[in-house]
């Protein structure tokens, strides 16, 4: 493969990323909650599109129609048990541990700790591709892009324009002060965190489109994530974007130019330096909080 | 009684190491040893991750680097090197600490968003490790590697009966060490920096150096035992050593025992290892990580504390719950083996002691009257002229100082003398630079530019810490006192880590004196959070006098009290500076500081407006006009 295609892919790739992290990313940045559990979401959200098309042969896409609104339930009421238990910051950390696990345990009593694949006759995405010249985009590397440029833009429109984003971007400012202003912030809190969720169900979706599954793939997941978060900013979208197509780029070329085994040692590297120089975020402007 | 406990310790080593050699004489089926040693393995490995994340708070998702680091120094060593086994071990030791000391530099030196970054942090080392490992054909390369018996003396018995002994071994050292630890300095200042580490650093603790100590004391034990660990699983493997399931037991097991307390992670470890091996044994395997993260979720949000705290809470129904249950079950022997009675017994008591309590209202509300009468401190009339204080040296120089924060200028032009003796008030409106002056002269920041000496001593980018042990020491404005500690220990705390080191029993004695002063000896033994705002703020001056310092900082230390607690105050301020102590003092009650201050400084925009005699001060239209706005007329 060539390098040009290496990183053309990567930064495709790297909308999954995006799409991976953008729940985390705004849950800690708003509800300071760092939910870990969204992992797990993100693994029953691919479990369940791999189960739909497989014993339906419903389009993986359309499983969404499913996983989605199950998704935005799901952490809405974990973020109702997080508020109502007084949970934040490092405890949240814990308690979503906790329930990561018991994710990850219950998946792989239910669908074994083997690798599952959807079959090409019920994916008709993991064949396609589309040809440039000498350069081969795989589709689901095309979805995973598409659908961060349409997350990623709705999340922003969303809160900038609308009163909910505001009232929920006053809230992430000052709690105080903005409920003082009739902000009601468990209802905007549970909206956010659903939000969270259907972006897990979209992630896992695109997940299962072109991996095979096994309930260990979070603790995968963990370092590329984290290293978008990070990098992006917590709590910025935008800035989630970008470094998740960065994150997507550099993994590919250290994995075509080095090996593909050392993409995690590359990666965390990166988020230390990114910690040590700017703990606020490779784009933002605020100073670290 | 570090002495004595450590005695406890040997004693405790000494009859459990002898369970090997009797073992057939008493009957003792080798499988024990086997589950005692994964006991004892996990004992070690908690405790390590107790003294740095239980103890100093810093929560670490890294446990697995220090036990694959030590496993795969084993493993290689011998393996591939033909090393001895235990020459391995003090290899093992060595990398554990270079890591463990790399890790602290980098991730310590981060101010912002410090527990959870640092979480996120430690969860990165394992998986670099892990990739360096499997990229590496000297190490692993993918394959795993097999780990050979070691030969051991025969007298010792059976493989099992050496792994026994070697964990025991290793479980005791590191059980030990966290009793010393947890009485000693080193423990008080991990569990100050718990509970408000700038406060800590304030009072001169000098918190990176224990931080470092704690996190290289942690990766000694963890990587030590982790080599013994090579031993016991026979096969090392990247996921099997640095995945995550070795950071969450040792999570769950010390968060389940309790944190602050070297028996928690013992009691935490003894719990789940015997409960997962009789799950495992029942054929519930599937189930097992299941629990243990319903163990975790559950026990953050119920009991944080831990099982320890409950239990000491209620002792006689646990003991008796323990023995019933244990007594009932082998009395009708129905069902399972004494090990399942036992694990039966000690569910049933964790359970008990867990059972939400009907707490008493910890924080009582301001107007409760606390027990016992308050020391009256003499009123003297506050009206009353007092003879001036003897002006001495100046202690604190201020030069032409500037401080930047990104484009905006909190202080420019700042030059101040203050000699030893004054008490100054320092005033101005909101923004003026106050409080940046205040965080400037204590150290917590550096000025962009300019000097600042502290008697005769340039204090530019020292850490707070020494700057206290230079003498200047300050309040906060909301009162921060270390919450898991007794009135009288928050005060310890700063005469146990002045310039001169002192004991703990040494530094009480000399606590409780700082105490009356303030008007709070009554109230000694009693938790910050029993404590109303007013002796908050009595227990933040206590605390800040008893490091003794030339220069005495207070920070808003009246805002919100009522006017016969601010009264109370004034006198105690008064009888602070009677001492002998130089105070700055900032304040909004501008009645306050006429009473108060010999001096006062006001600040407008980061520059200083005016310097001298309250009343002439406070006169000065140029003052009323920052105060009042442009348009009033005094």
């Amino acid at each position: 493969m060539s390098t040009v295609q290496a990183i053309l892919s990567g930064a495709l790739i790297g909308g999954m990323f995006a799409v991976m992290a953008v729940g985390l990313s705004l849950t800690w940045g708003m509800l300071r909650i760092i939910n870990l559990a969204h992992f797990g979401m993100i693994l029953l959200g691919a479990y369940l599109t791999f189960q739909l098309a497989t014993s339906w042969g419903v389009d993986p896409l359309l499983t969404l129609a499913v996983t989605v609104p199950l998704m935005f339930v799901l952490g809405a009421l974990l973020q109702w048990a997080f508020d109502r238990l007084g949970v934040v910051e490092l405890n949240s950390l814990l308690v979503s541990f906790g329930i990561l696990i018991i994710i990850i345990q219950t998946v792989s009593n239910i669908w074994s700790a083997d690798f599952q694949r959807m079959t090409g006759e019920v994916n008709p995405y993991a064949t396609g591709s589309l040809s440039l010249g000498r350069l081969v985009f795989p589709a689901p590397t095309l979805l995973a892009f598409g659908a961060a440029v349409v997350l990623v833009g709705a999340a922003h429109l969303v809160l900038q324009r609308t009163f909910a984003g505001r009232a929920l971007r006053a809230f992430e400012q000052d709690r105080a002060v903005a409920s003082a202003f009739g902000i009601d912030h468990r209802r905007l809190s549970m909206a956010l965190a659903g939000a969270s969720g259907a972006s897990a169900a979209v992630a896992g979706m695109l997940f299962a489109l072109s991996n095979a599954l096994t309930p260990s793939t979070p603790f995968e997941w963990f370092g590329i994530v984290f290293a978008v978060v990070i990098l992006g900013g917590i709590g910025q979208i935008l800035g989630t974007f970008v470094a998740g197509i960065l994150v997507g780029t550099l993994s590919g070329l250290v994995s075509v130019l080095w090996s593909p085994s050392l993409a995690p040692f590359v990666l965390f590297s990166a988020i230390i330096l990114a910690l040590l120089f700017r703990p606020q975020g490779l784009f933002s402007q605020g100073a670290a909080r | 009684m570090i002495r004595r406990g450590l005695a406890g310790f040997v004693v405790l080593f000494a009859v459990l190491a002898a369970l090997p050699f009797v073992r057939d004489q008493i009957g003792l089926p080798v499988f024990y040893l086997t589950l005692a040693s994964t006991v004892l393995f996990w004992i070690a490995q908690a405790t390590s991750w107790n003294i740095l994340s239980g103890y100093s708070g810093y929560f670490s998702f890294g446990q697995g680097a220090f036990v694959g680091l030590g496993a795969y120094t084993t493993a290689v060593l011998t393996g591939r090197h033909g090393i001895d086994f235990f020459w391995t071990l003090p290899i093992a030791a060595v990398l554990g600490v270079v890591l463990a000391l790399a890790v602290g530099a980098l991730a310590f030196r981060l101010r912002s968003f410090r527990g959870e970054i640092f979480a996120l942090l430690t969860l990165a080392v394992p998986f670099i490790l892990a990739s360096l490992a499997r990229v590496n054909e000297g190490i692993d390369g993918g394959q795993g590697v097999v780990v050979a018996i070691p030969e051991f003396p025969e007298q010792v018995g059976l493989f099992p009966d050496f792994l026994f002994l070697l964990n025991l071994t290793i479980a005791t050292a590191a059980v030990a060490a966290a009793f010393a630890i947890q009485n000693s300095r080193f423990g008080w200042a991990l569990a100050s920096i718990r509970d408000a580490e700038d406060v800590a650093e304030g009072l001169g603790v000098a918190t990176f150096r224990y931080k470092m100590m704690a996190i290289a004391v942690s990766g000694l034990i963890g990587s030590v035992s982790g080599s013994v660990f090579a031993l016991q699983i026979g096969f090392v493997t990247v996921e099997g050593v640095f995945g995550l399931a070795i950071p969450l037991f040792v999570i769950v097991m010390s968060v389940l025992g309790g944190r602050s307390h070297w028996l928690g992670p013992v009691i935490g470890a003894v719990v789940i290892v015997t409960m997962q091996d009789r799950l495992a044994d029942a054929g519930y395997e599937g189930w097992r990580l299941i629990i243990l993260g319903a163990i975790l979720a559950v026990l953050v949000v119920v009991a944080p504390e831990g099982l320890l705290v409950r239990l000491q809470m209620r002792p006689w129904i646990s003991l008796g719950t323990l023995a019933g249950v244990v007594g009932v079950l082998a009395v009708l022997r129905v069902w399972g083996e004494p090990l399942d009675w036992f694990v039966a017994g000690m569910v049933a008591v964790a359970v008990v002691a867990l059972w939400p309590v009907r707490r008493r209202s910890a924080v009582p509300t301001g107007t409760a009257r606390p027990r016992g009468a308050p020391v009256e401190i003499p009123a003297e009339s506050l009206a009353v002229e007092r003879p001036r204080p003897v002006l001495g040296d100046a202690v604190v120089e201020v030069d032409d100082v500037a401080r930047l924060f990104g484009g905006v200028r909190a202080l420019d032009g700042v030059a101040l003398r203050i000699r030893s003796g004054e008490l100054v008030g320092l005033v101005g409106p909101n923004g003026s630079g106050k409080t940046t002056l205040v965080n400037l002269l204590s150290g917590a920041i550096a000025p962009t530019r300019g000097g600042i000496r502290v008697a005769g001593q340039d204090i530019r980018g020292l850490q707070p810490h020494r700057v206290a042990h230079i003498g200047v020491t300050r309040t906060y404005q909301i009162p921060r006192p270390f919450v898991s500690m007794t009135v009288l220990d928050n005060v310890a705390i700063a005469i146990m880590f002045g310039l001169q080191p002192r004991s703990l029993a040494d530094a009480r004695r000399d606590a409780s004196r700082h105490l009356d002063v303030v008007g709070l000896g009554h109230r000694a033994d009693a938790k910050p959070g029993e404590i109303n705002l007013h002796e908050r703020q009595l227990l933040e001056m206590a605390r800040a006098v008893a490091a003794g310092p030339k220069v005495l900082l207070l920070d808003e230390a009246l805002a919100g009290l009522n006017p016969a607690e601010i009264d109370q105050a004034v006198r105690v301020v008064r009888r602070i500076h009677d001492a002998g102590i130089t105070i700055v003092i900032v304040e909004h009650l501008l009645r306050v500081v006429n009473q108060l201050a010999t001096r006062v400084i006001v600040l407008d925009r980061g520059t200083v407006l005016a310097d001298g005699e309250p009343h002439t001060v406070m006169r000065d239209p140029e003052v009323v006009r920052a105060y009042l706005g442009k348009h009033a007329h005094a």
